[in-house]
């Protein structure tokens, strides 16, 4: 049997999950202790397994009043995917005018998400 | 003819923009050169802002003599300049009878170098005009006043500029030859010349002086570190304390300084260093500056403490001599033209204007000096700023242009006005520094937290500037390394 | 010079601002003016662009700028006036405030005064950072400005002093951008941030933390060359021989952030030493009547949710001030008191009369503890929690049929 902590990162409480696993390279999972919501366990789980992760960065807009429009994966990501989600950003670019929950990047990098605008920008001349 | 002048003055400080703004009154051609972006960058611009009585110099002696003088010029001279200028008066305080001694030596001194106003004060009325004021004793010196030590610069160095001096920013002198009469200076990749050669390079002077064989004169920095004070402590002081001197000390001990601003500073500290640039600050003097001021002043709060300087004193003494030295102002016979300044410091400040007065003399003896005619003294402006001023007063200029309705930097209240102006300086600087010094944005108690990213923005939309064109102070000290993100085509 | 009057004017129009306003309004209040120095509103959201907003208010997580366009929407739905770009110069006891703006001055008697200017980061100077004055220093919150909003690279070799909410989150962006992040030094033996930001910010990025180390000493005269880091002993001074220089090119700074109250000060608002913000009662009204004080100009908040259901308390509060119920029906009798291991609590003072969700702060970690309210020794309200944080604000509800009769509350860990 093997023991792990983990920090929760679903909400701002921040529980500190102990895990208790079988021996093994397979990940089997005896039991959790510290989580104070079902959400917690669900993350914990997949935590062990696949790790997910949202993030958020910002796309330059053309003709917007502001310069970059920012945005993020609407779902989470696998946290190993993450620097190629940011190439994928990092060479978009967008024209104004741009809205909130706008599809700026589907599915980049090959993941179940997209990248979706989080600020509105208008045109401007 | 282009880089060809009869007078050039190295060292764009209080002192060589004083001596250039007053040749400037004449039809000699001027220029003035500086290794540093912008004027007033080294001791000029860090120190206390004091303009001294002139009690604490040995009467005959230069500093005792121009001290005196240029107080006596401040007035109308800050006037023309508009550069708020403010005699709050000194009392340098006793805490016991041998201190008291010193008291009545340092009136004598005072009254037989000319100083006005002088007197002894028991307790009762030092605390009319100060209360709380330790001490049994005090001198009062109402002549003695504070400044901004750069606003003041800046403004000789404008209106120097503005009656035809050229301003050479960014040229650091590299060598120095006398040929046919004439002074060959090569600074910062242009090679200029000149009849009459005037050295005011402050911590710099003595290697100016070695380019032409003076080997005579060594400068020694010396260090004072300050710290200085939210506004909020405006009024604790209605003019400036000292302590009364201590035998074998060169500072003048650390005390509490008014600013013209508001802020109080605590310092300086007083420490030889090797390096002319060694303008870090130190854990150890910074903590015995706090110690001090919670003594100094009660009410001090750690949040208190805004922002942190030092400034390096142009000294001719070693550490283990100390003291001072009287300043070095010659014409020099062995190379003829030569004008040397040397250990310029405390009260250099205040002295400038005299220097300055000496130096056209000094020049007047090389070359026939003929006034300008066309001369004008007065900087057109407001001394101060736009949120000193009445509400009236305001909304009639809001009025007339709105960008005095914006405020950029909210914690000093400047406007957008006030940083367009300090942008499109007369000198063409641009540094974040000079519009720091000029307009005041970024010195308040968020030391630019809320307005620097304001004041990047104005630069880029109103200036076209690029992440890689901010520069802190020089040309080595950019902001930013470029954008983010590239542009694609 | 033009003299307007208002029922209420509100001072800023980030979360605190705008979930004030829009609460005062459905609460039927018509006459509002909120003022915000910026071009948009939402305040320091517009730059919060990572994710983790409105999970308690909205139940998802949203990044600052959806956070503040929900409040905008609202607020601009309800035709409630704003003056954008405007800047409050000064606020007297009196309520009557003078504003600048490019249009020009304008005076304002206000029938009540909602403070929301938020807080300011604590800055190099503010610490006395000993060294030099290089290029490269910035507080984190500027830096996120110029990344964010402005696309500006502020640095290539980065190491964070503090580790402070915005400190963690910028180490993410910047290393998400590119920059290599050396690492976070904190001074304090605990992360000053949320437990979860170390987690994603820095552990997924295999950012170092280093406890009880700090920055001693800034190196280069032009561009910042490097850091000189030690780590400090129980009394925070530094261990000499564990000084190391660390090589890097932008030191970002997440050391605190302070209330700004210098407006409130020249209100006559008296001023709590332990949160640096107003001192209030239950209806969040400072010592000036009429003059209200919600989200960080109050206290630093670590959540935005909490800053945004205080202010609509805030909002109701000021209807019931205005028709003229409050003073006279709840006198703020009751004050409340910090006891062991508790930093401050808030609000100040309260009338005992209504049921009050008390804010309050430890003073260091521990595990397994309750959170105490008694009246002279009587239990009055207790909140067992499994972890308890300097980081992370603790509420606990009190009910008034329990404190009726109170004279002085006591806020206690046991």
């Amino acid at each position: 049997m093997k023991k792990k902590n983990l920090v929760c990162i679903v909400c701002p409480n921040g529980c500190d999950a102990e895990v208790l696993m079988e021996d093994g390279s397979e990940i089997k999972i005896l039991s959790i202790d510290g989580c104070t919501c079902d959400k917690g366990k669900e993350w914990v789980e997949q935590e062990l397994t696949h790790p997910m992760r949202t993030i958020a960065s910002g796309i330059p807009v053309e003709q917007g009043d502001f310069k970059l429009v920012s945005v993020r994966t609407d779902a989470p990501i696998p946290l190993g995917k993450i620097f190629d989600v940011m190439t994928v950003i990092k060479r978009r670019r967008v024209k104004a005018p741009v809205n909130i929950g706008d599809i700026l990047v589907p599915n980049p990098a090959g993941t179940a998400c997209n990248i979706i605008a989080t600020r509105n920008v208008k045109f401007t001349e | 003819m282009e880089n060809q002048y009869d007078v050039i003055v190295i060292g764009a400080g209080v002192v060589g923009n004083a001596i250039a703004r007053e040749l400037s009154k004449t039809c000699v051609s001027i220029a003035v050169i500086e290794k540093e972006l912008d004027v007033s960058m080294g001791t000029s611009s860090r120190n206390s802002g004091v303009i001294h009585s002139g009690i604490h110099y040995k009467p005959g002696t230069l500093r005792a003599t121009l001290n005196v003088l240029g107080n006596s010029l401040m007035a109308d001279l800050c006037q023309d300049l508009k550069v708020k200028i403010d005699y709050i008066g000194k009392l340098t305080v006793a805490q016991d009878e041998e201190e008291v001694k010193s008291l009545y030596m340092l009136k004598d001194q005072g009254e037989t170098n000319g100083v006005p106003g002088l007197a002894i004060l028991d307790p009762d009325a030092m605390g009319k005009i100060q209360p709380n004021v330790g001490g049994i004793k005090a001198l009062h010196s109402p002549s003695t006043g504070i400044i901004c030590p750069y606003s003041f610069t800046i403004a000789l160095a404008e209106n120097a500029h503005a009656n035809g001096c050229r301003f050479y920013l960014g040229h650091e002198v590299t060598s120095i030859q006398k040929k046919d009469g004439r002074f060959e200076i090569e600074a910062g990749g242009k090679k200029l010349t000149s009849r009459i050669l005037i050295n005011s390079a402050g911590l710099y002077s003595a290697e100016i002086c070695r380019m032409l064989g003076i080997n005579e004169y060594t400068i020694y920095p010396c260090r004072g570190e300050y710290l200085i004070l939210d506004k909020r402590l405006k009024g604790a002081l209605n003019l400036l304390v000292y302590p009364a001197p201590h035998v074998g000390k060169a500072g003048l001990g650390i005390h509490l300084t008014n600013t013209v601003s508001g802020n109080i500073l605590i310092g300086p500290s007083n420490e030889y260093r090797q390096d002319p640039e060694d303008y870090a600050c130190t854990a150890d003097i910074m903590a015995r500056l706090r110690k001090e001021g919670h003594i100094l002043l009660p009410e001090l709060k750690t949040t208190d403490f805004i922002r942190s300087f030092s400034g390096l004193r142009p000294k001719q003494t070693p550490p283990e001599i100390g003291g001072f030295k009287d300043f070095v102002i010659e014409s020099r016979e062995d190379v003829k033209g030569f004008i040397n300044l040397v250990g310029i410091e405390s009260p250099g400040l205040t002295s400038s204007p005299a220097i300055a007065l000496m130096i056209r003399d000094m020049v007047e003896k090389l070359l026939p000096l003929t006034p300008k005619t066309d001369f004008n003294g007065r900087r057109s402006g407001m001394a101060g700023h736009f949120h000193e001023l009445s509400d009236e007063e305001k909304a009639d200029l809001v009025a007339q242009n709105p960008d005095y309705g914006e405020v950029v930097c909210r914690c000093e209240q400047i406007t957008k006005k006030e940083v367009l102006d300090a942008i499109e300086n007369p000198l063409g600087v641009r540094t974040i520094n000079s519009i720091k010094y000029r307009s005041r944005a970024m010195m308040g108690r968020c030391q630019g937290g809320f307005c620097l990213p304001r004041i990047v923005q104005i630069l880029e939309k109103e200036f076209g500037y690029r992440p890689e064109d901010y520069l802190l102070k020089n040309r080595t000290s950019p902001l930013f390394f470029g954008k983010m993100r590239q542009d694609i085509k | 010079m033009q003299t307007i009057k208002r029922d209420l004017v509100i001072i800023g129009g980030g979360p605190a601002g705008l979930a004030a306003a829009v609460s005062a309004r459905k609460s039927g209040l018509d006459d509002i003016l909120l003022i915000e120095r910026d071009r948009i509103l939402g305040g320091i959201l517009n730059q919060c662009i990572h994710d983790g907003f409105g999970l308690h208010t909205f139940k998802e997580a949203l990044t600052g700028p959806e956070y503040a366009q929900r409040f905008i929407n609202e607020f601009q739905s309800l035709g409630i006036e704003a003056m954008l770009e405007t800047i409050v110069l000064s606020l007297d006891k009196d309520r009557a405030l003078t504003v600048s703006s490019k249009k020009g001055f304008l005076k304002i008697q206000a029938g009540a005064v909602i403070l929301a200017m938020g807080c300011r980061e604590r800055t190099a100077g503010a610490i006395s950072l000993p060294g030099t004055r290089p290029s490269g220093v910035y507080t984190a919150g500027a830096a996120q400005n110029f990344v964010n909003l402005q696309n500006i690279m502020i640095g290539k070799h980065i190491v964070i002093l503090g580790s402070g909410d915005i400190g963690l989150i910028m180490a993410r962006r910047m290393t998400l951008e590119g920059a290599k992040v050396e690492a976070v030094f904190e001074l304090l033996p605990t992360p000053s941030g949320l437990a979860r930001n170390v987690q994603q910010c820095l552990n997924d990025y295999n950012i170092p933390l280093f406890l009880s180390t700090s920055v001693f000493e800034l190196h280069g005269k032009d561009r910042l060359t490097g850091v000189t880091v030690a780590t400090v002993d129980e009394r925070f001074q530094m261990i000499p021989e564990t000084r190391r220089f660390v090589p890097c090119d932008t030191l970002l700074l997440s050391v605190g952030l302070i209330p700004e109250n210098e407006l409130s000060l020249n209100a006559g608002v008296r001023l709590e030493p332990a949160t640096s913000g107003a001192s209030v009662d239950d209806q969040f009204m400072t010592s000036s009547p009429g003059i209200f004080s919600c989200g960080n100009v109050l206290h630093v908040h670590d959540l935005v949710d909490h800053v945004s259901e205080e202010a609509a308390l805030v909002g109701r509060s000021v209807v019931d001030f205005l028709s003229g119920r409050t003073l006279s029906t709840l006198p703020a009798r009751i004050p409340m008191v910090t006891g062991k291991d508790v930093r401050y609590v808030l609000p100040q003072n309260i009338s005992g009369k209504e049921d009050v969700t008390l804010s309050l702060r430890v003073t260091r970690p521990m595990r397994n503890a309750s959170v105490l309210v008694t009246d002279r020794g009587r239990k009055v309200a207790r909140k067992k929690l499994i972890r308890l944080h300097p980081a992370e604000m603790i509420r606990i509800k009190v009910k008034a049929k329990d404190i009726e009769t109170a004279e002085k509350l006591e806020v206690s860990v046991q």
